[in-house]
C-alpha cells in the first residue's frame, strides 16, 4: 500500500517539479499543469465550434507539441497535459452551441439541444450552461475515479492472468468488437478493420526486405502513422464538408436564434439537488459504457437521457417541466453520460494498450511518437526500491486529469459562457484553416512532402468511407493495434513452439474467442437505433 | 523546421569552426547528422546523444542526433549510404549490424567495404538473464526442466541471438521455443510477465541483477561477466559461437584517412575524459567505455563477419 502511496506522490511531484516552461518573476511554471490549462481553454473553444471536436484539435496540435517538446521522456506530461486539457475542455464546451444556438457542437452534444436550448429560449441560457457544466464535470471526475481505481487493477489481473496466445485472443476480440458496435453495419466496420489492418501491414514485418511496399522506395517505412490517421479522420471530413457546402450554397444549417425574454438567469435553487439523482445513474452508465473500446458517448448520451427520461416521467409533479420542454434534469442527464465516458475511456488504453475512440487514439500516438511510455499492463509495476518511470507517468497523467476536473469546476464555467460567438463561424472560413492547419502540423512532424501525398490519399478514403457509411473509427483503432497484434502473435506462435492451433490452447483464450463470435454475432445489428436521428457526422 | 534549424546550426557551425579547426587540424565542413539505430530513450539512445553533446563541448562541432532506428541497424545503414563520406555524417549501431545483419541479409550495398568503421563505445555485458528466485535461475535447472519435457520460452531481440540461442539448444540437447522480441526491454518485460523463461540481454540487465530482480544463469560472451562471474560462459557449455559485439559509430564508405582518424579519436576523447557525462554514463550502463578505432577495429570486424557466416551455415545445417 505504501508502495501505491509513494507513487501517487512520484506522479504528483512529477507534473509540478517537471521542466519549467518560463519563468515569471523568478518563478519557475512547470510545463504540464500550464499546458493542461491552455489545453483545456483550447478544448473548451473547439468543443464549442461546430464543425470541430475534440479529438480533431489533439490530432492537430501533437505533431506541433511534439516538435516543440521533443522525443525525450520530459516530453511526455506537458505533451499529455494539452492533450488532456483538449479532451477534456471540448467535452464540457459541446454544450455551449447546444444550448444556445440549437447547433451541437459535438454529436453527443445533440440530446442536450433537447431541453438546453428550450430553457435558453425561455429566458435562462445561463442556468443551462451552469446546469450543463455542472453534470458535465461532475459525469467526467467521477468517470475519472473509476479509472484511476480500475486502471492499476485491471492491468495487473490481466499480466497475471493473460499469457501471449491471450493476449493475442484479447486484441482480435476488441478489433471484432469495434468493427460490430460501430457504424451502421457489421459488414462495413469489419471492412473498415480489414483496410486499416491492410494499411497497416505495408513495409512492417521481420524481414529485412519492407513487405507490401510495389517497389515504392517512399513506402519502404510505411505509412506515417500521423498522416494516414489524421488523412482519415480530418481530411476525408472535410472534403465531406466542402462537398456539403457547394452542394448546399450556405454556410451551415442556420441556427435559430438565441435567447428572447431574461427571466431570473443562473442556478435556481433546488436545482443541485434535482439534478444530482440524474447525474449519478448518467455517470454510471456513462463509466460503463466508456470502458468499452468503440462504444461511444454517442449512445452513453442517448441511454442517459432515454433513462433519465423515464425516471422523470414516473415521479414528476404537476409544478415540473417534462423533458424536452427545457427540463433541468434533461441537461444534466445528458452531459454527465456523455462527459463521463471520457475517463473510463482510458481504461482500455491505460491497462491494456487498446485505444476505445479517437480521443484515445491521440494519447497512444502520443506516446508512441515520444517514447519511453508503453500503455499496456506493463506499466503498472509496483517496482521497488527501483521507480518504474511508466508509472510515475501513468500517476502523472492522473494527476493532470484530476487537476483538468479541478480547473473545469472552477474557470471552466466563466470561460464557456463568454463562447457563444464562436458558434457563428461559418464552415467557409472554417474549414480551410482547419485543413492549412493539419497540413502544416503533418509537415511539421514528418517534414516529407511524400507524408502530404499520404494524407491526401487517405483523406480521400476517408471521403470514400463516409458517403459509403463505413465507419471510419474502425479502420483508426485497427490501424494501430496492428503492430501489436502481428507481435503477440507472432510471439505467441513462437512461444508455443510453432503451434498452428496457438489460440485454442487455453480456457481463457478460447473463452476470448467465443465472446469474440459472439460479439460479431449479438452486437450485429442493420438499423440505426444507436445513431442520432440527424446532426453532425460522427468524428470522434 | 528541420531546414530552419539546420540552417542556424550551419550558420553556428560556420561562427565557431574555424578556431578549433586550427587547435585539431580537421572541422567538419558542417553541421554532423548523427543518426542513432535504436529507439528514443533507451541506454543506447542515450550514449549516442551524450556522445553528441560531449562532442559539441570538447570540439565546438554542431551535432543533430537523428533516430534510424529497425531492422537491426540495416535501416541507418542504408540512409547513411546516401550521405557525403566527409565527417558530416555518421551513426550509431553495434558490430553486428555490418556482421551478421550484413550477412544475413545477402545484400551487397551491406557489405563491410561499403562503411567505414569509426570506433566502438562500450562492449556487451551480454547473458543469458532469467527471474531470480524462479524456475530456471540457473543453468542447471533450465537442463533440469528441459529434461523434465517442459517447454522452455527463449526470448531474443535479434536473428543473430536467434540463431545462437538454436545452436546452444542443438549442441546442448535442448528444443528451446525462440521467442524474437523487441530489444533487451522486450525480452525483460517478457521475463516479469511470465511471457518468456530466459533470454539474451546486453546490458540493460545490470541495474535489475544488482537488485536482485534477475540473474545472468550464462554469459554469452568471452568472458566473465561483471555482475554475475560465476555464470558459465556459453562456449563452456557447448556452444561454438558467442555474443560478443561492440556498440559501434560507423560512416559512409571511402573516407579519407585523416577524416576517419580524426572522428575516432574525437570519439575516443569524449568518451575516455572522465570530466564528460558520455564517460560517467559509459561507467553506470555498460561497466566503462571499450574504444577501438582504425586498423584494430578493422580486423575486429573482419572476424566477426567470418564468425557470422559461419554461425549462418552451422545453424542452416
Amino acid at each position: 500500500m505504501s508502495d501505491v502511496l509513494h507513487y501517487i506522490w512520484l506522479g504528483i511531484l512529477a507534473v509540478f517539479q517537471g521542466p519549467a516552461l518560463f519563468h515569471l518573476l523568478g518563478f519557475a511554471l512547470p510545463a504540464a499543469p500550464v499546458m493542461l490549462f491552455f489545453g483545456l481553454l483550447t478544448g473548451i473553444a473547439v468543443g464549442a465550434t461546430p464543425g470541430l471536436a475534440g479529438p480533431m484539435a489533439m490530432a492537430i496540435s501533437l505533431p506541433i507539441l511534439i516538435s516543440v517538446f521533443g522525443f525525450t521522456p520530459d516530453a511526455l506530461l506537458p505533451v499529455f497535459g494539452f492533450l488532456i486539457g483538449i479532451m477534456k475542455g471540448a467535452t464540457v464546451g459541446g454544450a455551449v452551441p447546444a444550448i444556445l444556438f440549437n447547433t451541437p457542437g459535438t454529436p453527443d452534444a445533440l440530446m442536450t439541444t433537447l431541453d438546453g436550448h428550450p430553457m435558453a429560449r425561455a429566458g435562462q441560457p445561463r442556468r443551462a450552461l451552469r446546469i450543463a457544466q455542472i453534470s458535465s464535470v461532475a459525469g467526467d471526475t467521477f468517470s475519472d475515479l473509476v479509472l484511476f481505481v480500475c486502471a492499476p487493477f485491471l492491468a495487473i489481473l490481466v499480466e497475471r492472468v493473460l499469457d501471449l496466445p491471450e493476449k493475442t485472443a484479447l486484441l482480435v476480440l476488441s478489433l471484432s468488437f469495434v468493427a460490430a458496435v460501430m457504424g451502421k453495419s457489421l459488414g462495413r466496420g469489419l471492412l473498415s478493420v480489414s483496410i486499416g489492418l491492410l494499411a497497416a501491414y505495408v513495409a512492417t514485418g521481420q524481414d529485412f526486405y519492407p513487405r507490401l511496399t510495389m517497389g515504392l522506395p517512399g513506402l519502404e517505412n510505411g505509412f506515417p502513422m500521423v498522416a494516414a490517421v489524421l488523412g482519415v479522420l480530418i481530411v476525408g471530413e472535410i472534403f465531406c464538408s466542402i462537398e456539403d457546402l457547394l452542394r448546399a450554397g450556405t454556410s451551415r444549417a442556420t441556427a435559430d436564434g438565441g435567447p428572447e425574454k431574461r427571466t431570473s438567469d443562473g442556478l435556481q435553487p433546488g436545482d443541485l439537488k434535482r439534478i444530482t439523482p440524474y447525474i449519478a445513474r448518467s455517470a454510471i452508465i456513462g463509466t460503463v459504457i466508456g470502458a468499452m473500446p468503440g462504444v461511444g458517448s454517442t449512445l452513453a448520451a442517448m441511454l442517459g437521457y432515454t433513462f433519465g427520461k423515464r425516471r422523470h416521467e414516473a415521479r414528476r409533479g404537476p409544478a415540473d417541466t417534462p423533458f424536452g420542454q427545457g427540463a433541468p434534469e434533461g441537461i444534466a442527464a445528458t452531459e454527465a453520460a456523455n462527459s463521463a465516458v471520457s475517463g473510463a475511456n482510458l481504461i482500455p488504453v491505460l491497462s491494456l494498450g487498446i485505444p476505445g475512440n479517437a480521443a484515445a487514439v491521440f494519447l497512444i500516438l502520443a506516446a508512441d511518437s515520444i517514447g519511453g511510455f508503453n500503455p499496456g499492463p506493463a506499466v503498472f509495476r509496483f517496482t521497488a526500491p527501483e521507480v518504474n518511470p511508466e508509472l510515475v507517468i501513468a500517476f502523472g497523467i492522473f494527476t493532470l486529469m484530476s487537476l483538468g476536473n479541478i480547473l473545469n469546476w472552477t474557470i471552466g464555467g466563466a470561460f464557456m459562457r463568454s463562447l457563444g460567438v464562436l458558434a457563428r463561424i461559418p464552415n467557409r472560413y472554417l474549414l480551410p484553416v482547419v485543413l492549412l492547419v493539419t497540413l502544416t502540423s503533418i509537415y511539421v512532424q514528418e517534414t516529407s512532402f511524400f507524408a502530404l501525398w499520404v494524407t491526401f490519399g487517405f483523406g480521400i478514403l476517408g471521403y470514400l468511407f463516409r458517403r459509403a457509411a463505413v465507419p471510419v473509427l474502425p479502420f483508426v483503432i485497427a490501424f494501430i493495434l496492428a503492430k501489436p497484434l502481428e507481435e503477440t502473435a507472432r510471439e505467441a506462435f513462437a512461444a508455443t513452439g510453432g503451434d498452428p492451433l496457438f489460440l485454442f490452447r487455453s480456457p481463457v483464450s478460447l473463452l476470448l474467442f467465443g465472446a469474440t463470435i459472439g460479439s460479431i454475432i449479438f452486437l450485429h445489428r442493420t438499423s440505426d437505433r444507436h445513431e442520432p436521428p440527424s446532426g453532425p457526422r460522427e468524428t470522434r | 523546421m528541420k531546414s530552419v534549424l539546420a540552417s542556424l546550426a550551419l550558420a553556428a557551425a560556420l561562427v565557431s569552426a574555424p578556431f578549433h579547426a586550427w587547435a585539431d587540424g580537421w572541422a567538419p565542413p558542417g553541421p554532423i547528422k548523427m543518426l542513432i539505430g535504436f529507439a528514443a530513450g533507451g541506454g543506447a539512445d542515450t550514449q549516442a546523444r551524450l556522445i553528441a553533446q560531449g562532442l559539441e563541448k570538447k570540439y565546438g562541432w554542431k551535432v543533430l542526433p537523428e533516430q534510424a532506428p529497425g531492422n537491426s541497424g540495416l535501416n541507418l545503414a542504408k540512409q547513411l549510404a546516401s550521405e557525403p563520406a566527409d565527417g558530416t555524417a555518421f551513426g550509431m549501431v553495434v558490430t553486428e549490424t555490418l556482421a551478421y545483419s550484413a550477412v544475413a541479409s545477402k545484400n551487397p550495398d551491406f557489405e563491410l567495404s561499403k562503411f567505414t568503421s569509426l570506433a566502438t563505445t562500450a562492449r556487451f555485458q551480454l547473458g543469458l538473464v532469467a527471474m531470480k528466485g524462479g524456475e530456471f535461475d540457473s543453468w542447471d535447472k533450465v537442463k533440469a526442466a528441459a529434461a523434465a519435457g517442459k517447454p522452455i520460452r527463449f526470448g531474443t531481440a535479434s536473428d543473430r541471438q536467434a540463431d545462437v540461442a538454436y545452436h546452444l539448444g542443438q549442441k546442448t540437447g535442448i528444443d528451446f521455443n525462440i521467442v524474437p522480441v523487441k530489444g533487451g526491454a522486450g525480452v525483460m518485460n517478457g521475463l516479469r510477465g511470465g511471457d518468456l523463461d530466459i533470454g539474451w540481454v546486453a546490458g540493460a540487465q545490470s541495474k535489475p541483477v544488482k537488485q536482485g530482480e534477475m540473474i545472468n544463469i550464462a554469459s554469452g560472451i568471452p568472458a566473465a561477466l561483471i555482475d554475475n562471474p560465476e555464470a558459465p560462459k556459453i562456449t563452456d557449455l557447448g556452444s561454438d559461437f558467442n555474443l560478443d559485439g561492440y556498440f559501434m559509430f560507423i560512416a559512409p564508405g571511402n573516407m579519407a584517412p585523416d577524416v576517419r582518424k580524426a572522428l575516432g579519436d574525437a570519439i575516443r576523447d569524449v568518451l575516455t575524459d572522465s570530466s564528460t557525462e558520455a564517460y560517467a554514463f559509459a561507467q553506470k550502463a555498460f561497466g566503462g567505455a571499450s574504444v577501438v578505432t582504425g586498423e584494430e577495429l578493422d580486423g575486429y570486424m573482419a572476424d566477426s563477419v567470418d564468425a557470422s557466416k559461419k554461425l549462418i551455415k552451422a545453424v542452416s545445417n
